[in-house]
């Protein structure tokens, strides 16, 4: 008995990790929108490998689909991760058949798309932010028609848009003059957060789907906790310099992290109550662009004119990743598909 | 009649034979107008071979292998009939690679029209397979969706009826055909009614007339045919207004550090020569402007277009519409409108927009230039600006992020952009107002603005620069005497020029910037012919009589009687007043001026000189010629 005791502590534990580990196994993939092309302009020969990439479980990145040198987002049908939208230069693009061929899925009324979303309960619905508004498609982007009941005029250039998780149809897009609620699909518009300036990014909670972050510009970063409806401004992040992304950790509830354009890499740990600057180890001057998170609860941070950097420990210490030069313009945390 | 022909074109042969590129190297053509028309169809045609001459011979390189050529070189050889495997073998080489964007797509086009009766098969189908395989982006500004569709068009039309999956667009050619003449039709719609984005381009001309070109000799469909026939009428005729002896003068939408202090370094320039005859063409043709050659025999350029770019023995005052190019962002409107003047003498030009924002990085607000004997290499321009670079312009205009962009934009063909002591570009703050050989620009600029101050561009040919006790700064440029008035105290420094977009260092050439450290502010510019004046001394005099009063605060404001007896007061943002009348800037025509007439909204331009009258009819798609 004796010694079997540490056999069974050892056994029970190992049982404990195993499950601790099969629990842990992420549900998600993760991919990033990188572009490895320094001084690229238009025309000129791509020889550098840009687009889509996915984290394999080696950690090694794996490109998928199209070469594509100016993809600004990317998104997936929940139910084929075989149907791929990309957004960039041209508009918004297709795939059906897991990156082989695309389709350019809008004409010359629609171009420059900043970013893609698709209904999770609806995934035919398809929702594209424009430099002048926003369109939306039923049928997987076969066609694209402008939805744009409620927003302004002028100021709507949608830089963000992300469909709750919860509902059909309700959807939130981050424009210049702020953020912007749907619940009918994109019939109607209303603001929901007014800005002066641009909304840069929108993130729904991971933990809770009630919880949404938004930051901007030049007017901070911003919470709801009722989906989106009201919003707070966090407290204890500088106005100083834009504010390019922010990110949950969906191994963490109470971890957020923010890149920014002069700020660099803003962490919390206490669900946005108080903020730590967590450059260290990050080139100067701090030229963030994208902050994302993995489903291991890796942190990384793209530096502009540098490349993609992670770190093990939420920004306390930092090594540079693969995909040397890189810089990436979208992380996205992705539930695993069917398909 | 012939022989004497005959012998001009061997004399012509003889001169190509000898010298790698004769016109660039020749002493510059003369201005005067060559009025036998069979004769300045010679001399076009010549220039034309002497273009396609040294294109076929590699250039600068100076080699006829096509293994060692490029598309426009190809495009020559073809055109002149010259090595056709050879050049069959280096398609099908380039296409193993292509571009990924217009730049890459009309050249394409150009060799896959050429090439449909000469080429291997295999070349052929390497294009075709190219346009298969890699993704051609579209770009963001006018002159992109210009090349884009021009050229989508046309390989939809030499390809019909083949399915999704051999386009990268992964449209059918009946979708890709029909979605690149719903934009060309709309386009043309737009520059026909309410003016370019891209009005007066130095450069970025050719990637308009280029593919326009195209669309004119190889379109399938007559009406697309017409439409690119008279748009190639349409810009020429704005060039040959808005040059003297060939030289692009006054504001562009876009330009760069070269042709805005150097104005015959421009594309423009080439067109000039290619064209009028009038002004030597640039080095290499401009590089681009090879495209246009292999076609160029099939132009015939109306003799009003011709007349209108060569005649200079009156003066005249044009003014124009046209538009900014999309903001997408802050701003209150898509496309506000512009309002550009331009007057030319026979001695000098002055020519202006009324300021604000339009293009961040390259427009060109306004300048007064004069002639030059040999405009090569000489700086004949005098104007001021704030240096204006800001994210929130960069984010009206680009949907990239503008912290990032000011810097990358300096890798980007555009090196000053962030430049204090730059010469391009416009600013918010900055309202220009022009009336004849007049201008008055005025400056108020917010405190904690980036690049708080003006800079005035002060030519190194500039002769007997003379500050006087009046605060006049008193200068002769060629045959014009300039009388420039600093509204604020400055300092002289040396001006460093870019040569070229991608020049990694500035040269000093010996011209300097008057800059001002003042945030309201203001100059004004008086231009006369020398010929006006018994000398220097008396021009002086006649400035230094002119009444002028002005004040900078709280707004700067200028009250001042022109050389030319217009009582103007102009203050920042208020509606200039000429002589006790408001200037009513709603009721501008598209094309107001002896030359060239157009209504907004009309869709028709009406070209003339002397008896000869040119109506271009969108509306119809017809051209008439009349003479009166």
């Amino acid at each position: 008995m004796v010694s079997s005791t540490p056999r069974f502590a050892g056994l029970l534990l190992g049982f404990l990790l195993s499950a601790a580990f099969a629990a842990a196994v992420p549900a998600y993939d993760f991919f990033i929108c990188a572009n490895i092309n320094r001084n690229y302009v238009i025309g000129s020969k791509i020889v550098t490998t840009n687009g889509i990439f996915q984290r394999a479980a080696s950690g090694d990145w794996q490109h998928l689909g199209y070469n594509d040198t100016g993809i600004s987002a990317v998104a997936f049908d929940p139910r084929d991760r075989n149907v791929i939208y990309t957004t960039g230069n041209n508009g918004l693009w297709r795939s059906l058949d897991g990156g082989k061929s695309w389709r350019m899925c809008n004409d010359w009324t629609m171009t420059e798309a900043r970013d893609v979303a698709v209904d999770p309960h609806a995934p035919d619905h398809v929702y594209l932010a424009l430099p002048d508004g926003l369109a939306a498609s039923t049928d997987r982007a076969q066609t694209l028609v402008r939805r744009e009941n409620g927003l302004p005029a002028r100021g709507k250039y949608a830089q963000v848009v992300q469909v709750d998780r919860t509902r059909a149809g309700r959807v939130l897009l981050g424009c210049e003059r702020g953020v912007y609620l749907t619940e009918d699909g994109a019939e109607f518009w209303r603001q929901v957060l007014p800005t002066k300036e641009m909304v840069l990014d929108l993130q729904q909670s991971p933990h809770d789907p009630q919880v949404w972050l938004a930051v901007t510009q030049s007017v901070g970063a911003w919470r709801s906790t009722d989906g989106g409806v009201t919003w707070a401004k966090l407290p204890g992040v500088p106005l100083t310099h834009p504010l390019y992304n922010v990110t949950f950790d969906v191994t963490h509830p109470q971890r957020l992290a923010i890149g920014s354009w002069g700020l660099g890499v803003l962490a919390s740990e206490d669900g946005g109550q108080t903020w730590i600057d967590r450059n260290a180890g990050l080139p100067d001057p701090h030229h963030v662009c994208r902050v994302g998170v993995d489903p291991t609860g890796q942190l990384y941070a793209s530096v502009v004119g540098a490349t993609l950097f992670v770190s093990a420990d939420f920004g306390r210490t930092w090594k540079p990743d693969s995909l040397a030069g890189s810089v990436v313009n979208k992380f996205l945390i992705q539930p695993k598909s069917v398909k | 009649m012939k022989r004497p022909l005959l012998s001009l074109f061997a004399f012509f042969a003889a001169t190509l034979a000898a010298s790698a590129q004769p016109a660039f190297e020749a002493p510059p053509p003369t201005t005067a107008p060559v009025l036998d028309a069979q004769q300045r169809r010679a001399e076009y045609l010549h220039r034309v071979d002497e273009v396609l001459t040294w294109a076929a011979g590699g250039g600068n390189a100076k080699t006829d292998d096509p293994a060692k050529l490029d598309l426009a070189m190809i495009a020559a050889k073809i055109v002149r009939g010259e090595d056709l495997p050879g050049c069959s073998q280096r398609v099908i080489a380039l296409m193993k690679e292509p571009g990924t964007g217009p730049f890459w797509m009309f050249p394409s086009v150009c060799i896959a029209y050429l090439g449909r009766d000469r080429l291997t098969p295999e070349a052929l189908a390497s294009i075709r397979t190219a346009w298969r395989t890699t993704r051609q982006l579209r770009g963001d500004t006018e002159n992109h969706w210009a090349m884009y569709y021009l050229s989508l068009y046309l390989m939809a039309e030499l390809y019909p009826n083949e399915p999704a999956e051999t386009w990268y667009s992964g449209k059918s050619s009946a979708e890709n055909l029909a979605e690149a003449r719903s934009y060309l039709v709309h386009w043309m719609d737009l520059a026909t009614t309410v003016g370019q984005g891209e009005f007066n381009p130095t450069n970025y001309i050719g990637e308009y007339v280029m593919p326009l070109q195209f669309l004119a000799n190889w379109a399938k469909d007559p009406e697309m045919k017409q439409r690119g026939t008279m748009m190639l009428d349409w810009f020429f005729a704005e060039l040959a207004v808005s040059t003297l002896n060939g030289v692009l003068r006054g504001p562009n939408s876009r330009a760069d550090e070269g042709s805005v202090i150097e104005r015959w370094q421009a594309m423009a320039s080439y067109f000039s020569w290619l064209l009028f005859g009038n002004t030597p063409p640039t080095a290499g043709y401009s590089g681009w402007g090879l495209y246009f050659a292999p076609l160029a025999k099939n132009y015939e350029l109306p003799e009003v277009i011709y007349r209108i770019a060569t005649d200079r023995t009156d003066d005249y005052l044009q003014r124009d519409r046209a538009r900014v190019r999309r903001f997408w962002r802050y701003s209150d409107e898509l496309s506000p409108p512009v309002y550009k003047t331009n007057y030319v003498r026979k001695d000098y030009a002055v020519g202006s927009t009324t300021g604000g924002r339009m293009d961040p990085i390259q427009a060109h607000v306004w300048d007064v230039s004069w002639a030059e004997g040999d405009p090569r290499g000489k700086h004949s321009t005098m104007f001021s600006l704030h240096p204006h670079s800001a994210p929130e312009a960069m984010m009206a205009t680009f949907v990239t992020y503008p912290e990032p962009m000011i810097k990358g934009v300096t890798f980007e063909g555009k090196p000053s952009y962030d430049s204090p002591d730059k010469t391009l570009g416009c600013s918010p703050y900055e309202r220009v107002f022009q009336d004849l050989d007049t201008v008055i620009a005025l400056y108020d600029i917010p405190a904690g603005t980036r690049f708080p101050h003006i800079n005035g561009f002060f030519s190194k040919d500039l002769l007997n620069v003379t500050e006087d006790k009046s605060g006049w700064i008193f200068a002769q440029g060629g045959r014009a005497y300039l009388a420039y008035r600093p509204l604020a105290g400055y300092e002289w420094i040396k001006y460093l020029h870019y040569t070229t977009g991608w020049a990694k260092t500035r040269l000093d050439l010996g011209d300097r910037l008057l800059t001002s450290p003042h945030l309201k502010n203001g100059t004004i510019v008086q231009a006369a012919s020398v010929s006006e004046f018994k000398d220097f001394a008396a021009f002086q005099a006649a400035i230094n009589a002119l009444p002028l009063t002005f004040k900078l605060e709280p707004t700067p404001s200028v009250q001042f009687t022109s050389l030319r007896g217009k009582k103007i007061t102009f203050t920042y943002d208020q509606t200039p007043v000429v002589d006790g009348r408001a200037i009513d800037y709603s009721k501008w025509k598209l094309f107001e001026g002896p030359y060239l007439n157009a209504e907004i909204g009309g869709r028709k331009l009406t070209l003339t000189h002397g008896k000869l009258e040119r109506v271009l009819d969108f509306n119809t798609l017809k051209i008439t010629d009349r003479v009166k």
